[in-house]
């Protein structure tokens, strides 16, 4: 199984180093669970129609040490219902990092991106080759690999499938699950 | 080969002789913690047994419980998560300390950071763990992975070691240096890495001030930070600790990515202006701006040194008509202290509300904020809407400047106070 390439708009540059994803939807929503509403409040307190913009498969830009703060995971469910595909930033802060992965949820770490690309533009990622293209300009930027758990992670589609396939094999539990 | 705290702690959880940064581990964490939070615990109780077929956390001793968030319940369903925690913690043979203070502070007066061990929790604030030489870090939602098998998967972090040089000013706390350690090395500045925190000023420092320095951790971008175990550490968990283990340090020869000196002699108390922790600044240059609203507590803050200084700052005086000063002592054993030493008395007779352990302040969950209101804090976090309203401020500072700032119903500089009570001190004597 290999990870697809990701191809898609670019829906948001969040541009400021440092960004907060709690802002995303507003910390006063935090607490809501309904993906229809949560969805809706995307972006409210930038611009109301940000939803009706985005299509399947587009993808967020973000600046060094996205998601830092406390990054609860409304946010990105809100951005995965309304088909954001995954967020390509100079740098993520690592908290905000584990926790989406462990959604199944590709955040690609590639310094350079947000000088690289406008809203709009047209990004592919290929994640197994370690790649962004800018489709606009032809521009191509390396991105920092994954580890194999990340890549398993993303594989399996989240941390409880990719967790379900590690332990799911005798022979693996036996040796790799072994207390030390 | 020579090894970071780090290394040496993530290379026996491993079962290795040594690791490397970037080597890829399956490690057995020593403890498992939680407090109980919908969309974590409740989660993470289903999926075990929904997902997995596990019945029953393997090896249910190095699981811990706190209930310390929704406390007290407002809520019935509050209540019924927390029941639903205690429930399970019966049945699983697995702790469970509730209202005792916030877990991570009561996971060191409950043994749980012994210096050496790994232990894993969802929540980032569990580094503080490491001022007492333990490898502490929040792995979020993968904190699953050791609920349902005994080991977890992580990349071995390359380590930063951070010396702190001079001594620190009066009206200097920990939490100032904490925040001056962002401003002087960049909110991103550890990402993924892990801190060693030396030097004399933590050599210096008490216990709870490196609790508060290692606890906000993640605002360096770091995944957790150390301190070697000294004297006062092992004092500190002599009769605590839950598991015996060779305390860990660093090797004089361990290979770090840099070694940052930074020198605080000069350093005067900071604010963090909202939106974001990242924004340091000078005390002085914020000091009468207009604040409705004080907090005294949380993990990071709240313990007694900071309710002493705030005490120091606020005997005999009243705080300012309107302002609200809630002070949330960050345990049952701080707070009972506190009492002894009746700092409680000098407190509320200076017109604080005082609470009983909780983390529900920290978060605006109570004390809530109404718009244009500002609030001065030893919070975690001063986002837009943390304590209320999205049209609120937080601004973070020491627990002195809190005092100060209520009694003046503006940001005040507690040095005048401080020095004060320093004369008034030495003309009883």
């Amino acid at each position: 199984m290999s990870l697809p390439i990701l191809e898609g708009r670019v829906a948001w540059v969040f541009a400021e180093d440092d960004y907060d994803i709690d802002l995303i939807i507003g910390v006063r929503n935090i607490k809501i669970t309904d993906l229809n509403e949560l969805a809706k409040l995307a972006m409210c307190d930038e611009t109301p129609d940000f939803a009706a913009t985005v299509r399947k498969g587009d993808l967020l830009v973000g600046g060094r040490n996205f998601g830092y703060g406390h990054p609860h995971y409304p946010a990105m469910r809100a951005m995965r219902h309304l088909g954001i595909a995954g967020v390509v930033a100079e740098s993520f802060s690592p908290g905000f990092f584990r926790g989406e992965i462990s959604m199944g949820f590709p955040l690609i770490t590639c310094p350079g991106i947000c000088a690289a690309v406008a809203r709009g533009d047209t990004l592919r990622v290929d994640i197994a080759q370690a790649q962004v293209s800018v489709l606009r300009s032809g521009q191509q930027l390396a991105m920092q690999p994954l580890s194999a758990t990340e890549l398993g992670t993303l594989e399996a589609g989240g941390l409880i499938p990719y967790l379900k396939r590690r332990l799911g094999t005798p022979a693996q539990t036996l040796t790799s699950e072994r207390a030390p | 080969m020579a090894q970071t705290m780090t290394e040496k702690i993530l290379a026996r959880v491993s079962g290795r002789e040594s690791v490397k940064p970037g080597d890829e581990i399956l490690a057995r964490p020593d403890f498992v913690i939680a407090y109980d939070f919908p969309g974590y615990t409740d989660v993470f109780f289903r999926e075990m047994r929904e997902d997995f077929g596990v019945e029953k956390v393997p090896s249910p001793e190095r699981f811990v419980l706190f209930i310390d968030h929704m406390v007290p319940a407002a809520a019935p369903k509050e209540e019924v998560l927390h029941k639903m925690t205690r429930d399970w913690g019966k049945a699983q043979g697995v702790p469970v300390y509730e209202r005792e203070g916030i877990g991570h502070q009561v996971s060191a007066e409950r043994g749980y950071a012994t210096p050496g061990a790994f232990a894993v929790h969802f929540d980032g604030h569990v580094s503080q763990l490491g001022a007492f030489g333990t490898y502490a870090f929040g792995a979020r939602k993968g904190v699953i992975e050791p609920f349902v098998s005994q080991t977890m998967a992580l990349t071995v972090p390359a380590t930063v070691k951070v010396e702190l040089l001079g001594t620190l000013q009066p009206g200097v706390m920990a939490r100032d240096v904490f925040h001056h350690m962002v401003r002087v090395m960049g909110p991103s500045s550890c990402a993924f890495k892990v801190v060693e925190l030396c030097g004399p000023v933590i050599d210096a420092m008490s216990i709870e001030g490196r609790q508060t320095i290692c606890g906000q951790a993640m605002f360096l971008g770091a995944t957790t930070m150390l301190i070697a175990p000294d004297a006062k550490t092992l004092d500190y968990v002599r009769d605590r600790v839950k598991i015996v283990l060779d305390p860990v340090y660093p090797d004089a020869d361990a290979v770090y990515e840099q070694v940052v000196r930074i020198d605080v002699s000069t350093l005067a108390p900071i604010v963090v202006v909202p939106p974001s922790p990242a924004n340091t600044r000078d005390l002085v240059d914020h000091v009468g701006t207009e604040v409705h609203t004080g907090y005294l507590g949380s993990c990071a803050s709240g313990r007694l040194e900071d309710l002493r200084i705030a005490a120091e700052v606020l005997r005999g005086r009243h705080i300012a008509p309107g302002f609200q000063l809630h002070v949330v002592p960050t345990s049952q054993a701080i707070m009972a202290q506190a009492a002894r030493e009746g700092l409680i008395t000098t407190l509320v007779e200076a017109g604080a509300f005082i609470s009983s352990p909780s983390c529900d302040y920290c978060f605006g969950k109570i004390a809530t904020m109404s718009d244009g209101q500002r609030a001065v804090s030893t919070g975690t976090l001063n986002t837009p809407g943390r304590m209320g309203s999205v049209d609120s401020e937080i601004y973070i500072c020491n627990a002195a400047v809190v005092a100060a700032s209520a009694l003046e119903g503006c940001i005040a500089d507690p040095r005048p106070y401080l020095a004060e009570a320093t004369r008034n001190q030495g003309a009883a004597k």
